[in-house]
C-alpha cells in the first residue's frame, strides 16, 4: 500500500494489490484461455483469489509466477494511459462489487463520468453476434430509448447486438459503457474503431486487464460478467440456443438480478434463446417502457395491471392519416416490400408515396434486401 | 518528279487527313517511307511494289521517298496503301499527277493489285466531305457505307488498274450486290454492337410490376438503374430487355453509332437502327472499360454510346474500373492520356447495373443468408462510393413466391415504348434551348427552371434533408426522377406523389440491412 501512495502516475486511484491482480491476470491470459473453453469453469477461476487462480491455470510456470508476483512493484515513472480505478477507491461503480467482479478498471473517459454513467439506472443490452435485422433495429431502438430517458446502457464492443446498442446509444445523448475484452484501444478491432471512439468521446470504455493485454477469447466472456454485473437490469435480444450466445444471461441469473428479454419471430432460430429464457419466467420486454417499468417498479404489481402493450408509441401514430397508418400496419404485419403491398390491389404511386411519407416521418427504415422495418422515431422518445 | 495523293489514318473515332508526298528522283533503287509510320505502313513498301508489278504496271528502279505529311502524327493501319501506291505512279508518270488532287484514296493493297477494305470507312468518308475533297475511291465491299453520308462521290475499285481508270476519269466498278436480308448491322456478327437478342419483349418478364413500371421510368429518363437481389430474380432479364423499350436512335445518333461500328470493322449496310447493349464481364480493367490500351482501341464505355452498358455483379468490378466510369458517365465522353497519344471519345450510355444484396444474395430472404458482418460490410463498401452517387434509381427484386406463371404480362415492349416516347417528347420539348434532351441530364440551374413542386412535395423534400436522408446531390436525382415520373403521367406539374416515388426509389447506400453502427 505504500508504494501505491507514493507512485501517484501510475496508481491513482488503484492499490498495490488490484494493480498486481491486473498484471497477473495478463501474465496468466494464455491459460485462461484454454479454459475459457467451458464457460462456467472460466467464470469460477476469474471468482477466485490471487494465490489460488495461481495453482489453478499456472501450471509450470506457477513456481516463476508466485516469485515474480511477490516482487511486483509499480514502476513509479510510468505514466499510466488511462485512468485507473479500484473496488478500494471512491467512484468504483457499485453494482460490481460482486464476489466474481474484477477489482481493478482501467477507464477511457474519465473515472468522474463512469462514476457518473454507472450511479444512473444502468441496462445491459446483451444479445447475438449475429443477429437478424430485426434484432439489430429492435436493440438500436431499445438502446436510444434507454439512453433517452437517462439511462446508461452496457454492452461490450464485439459484434451484432452489442454494436447496435451504442449506435442506437449514441443516436441521442451517447451515455453507454462498453466493456473491452481485452486492453483498452489496442484490443478494439479496425472495424469497430470509429464507434470505438466515438463511445469514448460521449460515454467510456473499461477494461480489467492492463492496456497493453491483447485481446483474447476469454476476455469477451469475462467482459460479458462486468457488462452484466454494472447492470440493474439485463436485456436478451436474440440468440441462438448455444452457451455461448447464452452466457450473459446466465451470469445475470447466477447474479441474481433481473432478466428481461425481447421475443422474436417463432421461425427464426435467433429466437430459440429468449423463448426458452421466458418460458422459464424472464421478464418479457417490448420497448423502452417496459424496461423502466422494471427498474423502477420491482415487480410489486400483478400483471393484469400494467398497461397493455403497444407495438408503437400511440401518440406518434395516432396523428397519421389512415392511408399511412394502414400502411403502417402492413409493414409491421409482414407486407414489407413495396411489390407485396402493391399485390394487395393498391395503386402503385401511393403505395411508394406512403412508404416515403413513412420513412420521412422516421416510421420506417430500410432493411435487407430493400424490406422495410417499422422503427420508432427519435422525436418520439424525447 | 513529285506526285502527291490525299488519304486518311484512323485515330480513335476519327479520321485524320493524311497528304502523301512521293518524290522519285535518280539514286540507289530503293522504297523510304518517312513521316511516323507504324509497322503495317513501313510493311505497306512489300505490298506496294508487289502490287504495282502485278497490276501490270511499272515499278521505277530509282530512289523512292514518300513523306506522310503532317509529320507530328502517328500513322497507323494499312489504309494508307492505295494513297501509296497511286501516287508512286503519279510520280513515276504513270497517272498524271493532277488528277490525285481532288480526290482521296483509301484502302489495302493485296499483293495481285485488288484493293481490299479497311475498318473506319465512315469516319474517313466524313472526313473527306469536311476536308472537301469532293470524290472518296475506296475498296467495293465498304462503297455502300461511305454512300451513307449525303453530298459525296463514292467510286468503288475492285483492283488497283480500275482506281486507275477511275482516276483518268471512268466511272467506279459495279458494287456488290446488296442481300436482302442485311438491311442493317448483322446481329451477333464479330464486331457488332447491337444485343444479338433482338426479339426479347418485356412481356416475357412474369411477376416483378415493380421493377418493370422502374425500368420504364429509367428509361424514360435515361437515368442509371440498379438492381439488387437473389440470384434468379430476373436482373438480367430486365437489363437485357431494357434497349427494347428505348426510343430509336435519331439520324445524327445514328450515324455516331455507326462510326463507332465502323471503326470496330463491322461490316455496314446502313445505319445503325437498334441501340448499342454492352455487358462486360466484370473482370474488365479500367482500360477495357475506356479503352486507350492500344491505340485506337475502344472501351466498353464508348461502344455502349447512346446505348446501355450493363454491369452485372457490380460489387465484383475492380475499384479502378468503377472510378474509371465516373468520368462518361458525368460528362458523356472519356478522355484519354496516354504516353503518346491523347484522344476524346463519345460516351454517353445509359449504365444499368445489377448486383446482389450481399455476397451470398440471400440477404432479405428468410434465414438463406448465410454472410457475416464482415462480409456485408465488405460488399456495402464495394458499393457505395463514386459510382452509386450517380445512380438515380435503386429497384430491389424480391423472390416472387406468389409468383402466378399463367399471370398477365403488364406491360408489352411496344406499349412501353409508346409511353417513354411520349415522355422523352415531353423533355425534348421542355429542354429544347438547354443542349440536353433528358431529365437525368438536367444540372442544378435547369432543375430550378423546369421542376416546379407542388407545396407538399416542397415539404417532403425539405423534410428529408432535415432528417439527414436525403445529401444535396441525393436530392437534385430525387427531382430529375420526380420530373421523368411526371412526364410519364403526361403532367407538367410535378406533384408529391411524384416526389415521393422518387423517394422510395432512391438509391439507399445500405442495400442490405441497417447493420451500419
Amino acid at each position: 500500500m505504500s508504494s501505491s501512495l507514493q507512485a501517484p502516475n501510475a496508481s491513482r486511484g488503484a492499490c498495490l494489490r488490484c494493480l498486481r491482480r491486473s498484471w497477473l491476470l495478463g501474465q496468466l491470459s494464455g491459460p485462461l484461455d484454454y479454459c475459457a473453453r467451458d464457460r462456467t469453469r472460466l467464470i469460477d477461476l476469474l471468482a477466485l483469489a490471487d494465490d489460488e487462480l495461481l495453482q489453478a491455470v499456472a501450471g509450470r510456470r506457477a513456481g516463476e509466477l508466485a516469485d515474480r508476483y511477490k516482487r511486483f512493484q509499480v514502476d513509479e515513472h510510468e505514466q499510466a494511459r488511462h485512468a485507473r480505478i479500484c473496488r478500494h477507491r471512491n467512484g468504483y461503480p457499485r453494482g460490481l462489487c460482486a464476489a466474481m467482479a474484477p477489482p481493478l478498471l482501467e477507464v477511457a473517459g474519465g473515472v468522474e463520468r463512469l462514476a457518473k454513467l454507472a450511479a444512473a439506472p444502468v441496462v445491459a443490452i446483451v444479445g447475438s453476434r449475429a443477429p437478424s435485422d430485426y434484432g439489430m433495429e429492435t436493440a438500436r431502438t431499445l438502446a436510444r430509448g434507454l439512453t433517452a430517458s437517462g439511462v446508461t446502457v452496457s454492452a461490450c464492443l464485439s459484434d451484432g447486438i452489442a454494436v447496435a446498442a451504442h449506435a442506437g446509444a449514441l443516436d441521442t445523448y451517447g451515455e453507454s459503457i462498453a466493456v473491452m475484452g481485452g486492453g483498452l484501444d489496442v484490443s478494439c478491432p479496425a472495424r469497430r474503431r470509429s464507434l470505438y471512439e466515438r463511445v469514448k468521446s460521449a460515454g467510456c470504455a473499461v477494461s480489467e486487464l492492463q492496456h497493453d493485454c491483447s485481446g483474447r477469447r476469454w476476455g469477451q466472456l469475462a467482459a460479458e460478467r462486468i457488462v452484466v454485473g454494472l447492470a440493474q437490469l439485463t436485456v436478451l435480444v436474440e440468440a441462438d440456443h448455444t452457451p455461448g450466445e447464452l452466457a450473459a444471461a446466465h451470469i445475470t441469473q447466477t447474479l441474481g438480478r433481473p432478466l428481461g428479454v425481447i421475443p422474436g419471430r417463432v421461425s427464426s432460430p435467433l429466437s430459440a434463446g429468449p423463448h426458452a429464457l421466458l418460458r422459464a419466467g424472464a421478464e418479457l420486454i417490448c420497448g423502452p417502457s417496459d424496461v423502466l417499468e422494471l427498474l423502477h417498479l420491482p415487480d410489486d404489481r400483478p400483471a393484469d395491471a400494467r398497461p397493455p402493450q403497444q407495438p408503437m408509441d400511440a401518440t406518434v401514430t395516432s396523428g397519421l392519416p389512415p392511408e399511412l397508418k394502414e400502411t403502417l400496419a402492413r409493414v409491421g404485419g409482414g407486407c414489407d416490400t413495396p411489390e407485396k403491398l402493391m399485390s394487395l390491389g393498391r395503386d402503385p404511386e401511393r403505395v411508394l408515396l406512403a412508404l416515403s411519407e413513412l420513412e420521412l416521418l422516421g416510421l420506417i427504415g430500410r432493411g435487407d434486401g430493400g424490406r422495410y422495418l417499422p422503427r420508432q422515431p427519435l422525436a418520439a422518445l424525447g | 518528279m513529285l506526285a502527291r495523293a490525299h488519304t486518311f489514318t484512323i485515330e480513335g473515332l476519327h479520321a485524320r487527313h493524311v497528304t502523301v508526298e512521293v518524290d522519285v528522283r535518280r539514286g540507289l533503287p530503293g522504297f523510304a517511307i518517312v513521316g511516323l509510320a507504324d509497322a503495317a505502313v513501313r510493311e505497306a513498301r512489300e505490298r506496294i511494289q508487289a502490287a504495282i508489278l502485278n497490276s501490270g504496271y511499272e515499278f521505277p528502279a530509282r530512289r523512292i521517298v514518300a513523306n506522310l505529311a503532317p509529320g507530328d502524327v502517328r500513322k497507323a493501319g494499312p489504309g494508307l496503301d492505295l494513297a501509296l501506291a497511286c501516287a508512286v505512279l503519279g510520280a513515276s508518270g504513270q497517272l498524271t499527277p493532277e488528277s490525285l488532287e481532288r480526290v482521296a484514296l483509301f484502302g489495302e493493297l493485296a499483293l495481285d493489285g485488288a484493293v481490299r477494305p479497311s475498318r473506319g470507312t465512315l469516319a474517313v468518308a466524313q472526313s473527306t466531305q469536311r476536308a472537301g475533297l469532293g470524290k472518296l475511291l475506296l475498296a467495293s465491299e465498304r462503297a455502300r457505307e461511305a454512300g451513307l453520308i449525303d453530298g459525296l462521290q463514292v467510286a468503288a475499285v475492285e483492283q488497283l488498274c480500275s482506281a486507275v481508270r477511275v482516276l483518268g476519269g471512268a466511272p467506279g466498278d459495279a458494287l456488290p450486290p446488296q442481300r436482302a436480308a442485311a438491311r442493317t448491322i448483322d446481329p451477333g456478327a464479330a464486331g457488332s454492337l447491337t444485343p444479338n437478342f433482338p426479339t426479347v419483349d418485356l412481356a416475357e418478364v412474369v411477376g416483378q410490376p415493380h421493377a418493370v413500371r422502374t425500368l420504364m421510368i429509367a428509361a424514360a429518363g435515361a437515368h442509371n438503374i440498379l438492381l439488387s437481389g437473389p440470384p434468379g430474380t430476373g436482373k438480367t432479364m430486365l437489363a437485357q430487355r431494357l434497349p427494347s423499350i428505348l426510343p430509336a436512335l435519331s439520324k445524327s445518333e445514328a450515324v455516331e453509332v455507326t462510326r463507332i461500328h465502323s471503326v470496330m470493322g463491322a461490316s455496314i449496310l446502313a445505319l445503325a437502327a437498334s441501340r448499342p447493349f454492352r455487358a462486360p464481364h466484370h473482370s474488365i480493367t479500367a482500360a477495357g472499360l475506356l479503352g486507350g490500351a492500344l491505340r485506337g482501341s475502344l472501351g466498353e464505355a464508348v461502344l455502349a454510346h447512346h446505348g446501355v452498358l450493363f454491369l452485372d455483379e457490380l460489387s465484383e468490378f475492380t475499384r479502378p474500373a468503377l472510378e474509371a466510369l465516373r468520368q462518361p458517365l458525368e460528362e458523356g465522353r472519356v478522355a484519354i492520356a496516354r504516353a503518346h497519344h491523347s484522344a476524346v471519345y463519345p460516351a454517353r450510355f445509359m449504365l444499368v447495373a445489377a448486383t446482389n444484396p450481399c455476397p451470398c444474395g440471400y440477404a432479405g430472404d428468410g434465414d438463406r443468408c448465410a454472410c457475416s458482418e464482415a462480409d456485408m460490410a465488405r460488399h456495402r463498401k464495394r458499393l457505395s462510393g463514386p459510382l452509386l452517387d450517380r445512380i438515380d434509381l435503386l429497384v430491389n427484386l424480391q423472390r416472387d413466391t406468389s409468383r402466378d406463371r399463367d399471370a398477365e404480362p403488364l406491360l408489352s415492349s411496344a406499349e412501353a415504348l409508346r409511353q417513354v416516347d411520349g415522355a422523352r417528347a415531353r423533355q425534348a420539348r421542355r429542354l429544347a434551348g438547354d443542349g440536353v434532351s433528358v431529365n437525368a441530364h438536367m444540372d442544378a440551374r435547369m432543375l430550378a427552371r423546369h421542376v416546379r413542386l407542388d407545396e407538399r412535395g416542397e415539404r417532403m423534400l425539405a423534410a428529408g434533408r432535415h432528417g439527414g436522408l436525403l445529401s444535396a446531390r441525393g436530392e437534385h436525382r430525387v427531382l430529375k426522377v420526380a420530373r421523368t415520373i411526371a412526364d410519364l403521367r403526361a403532367s407538367e406539374r410535378v406533384r408529391a406523389r411524384d416526389v415521393g416515388a422518387a423517394l422510395a426509389l432512391r438509391p439507399d447506400v445500405v442495400l442490405a440491412g441497417s447493420r451500419v453502427a
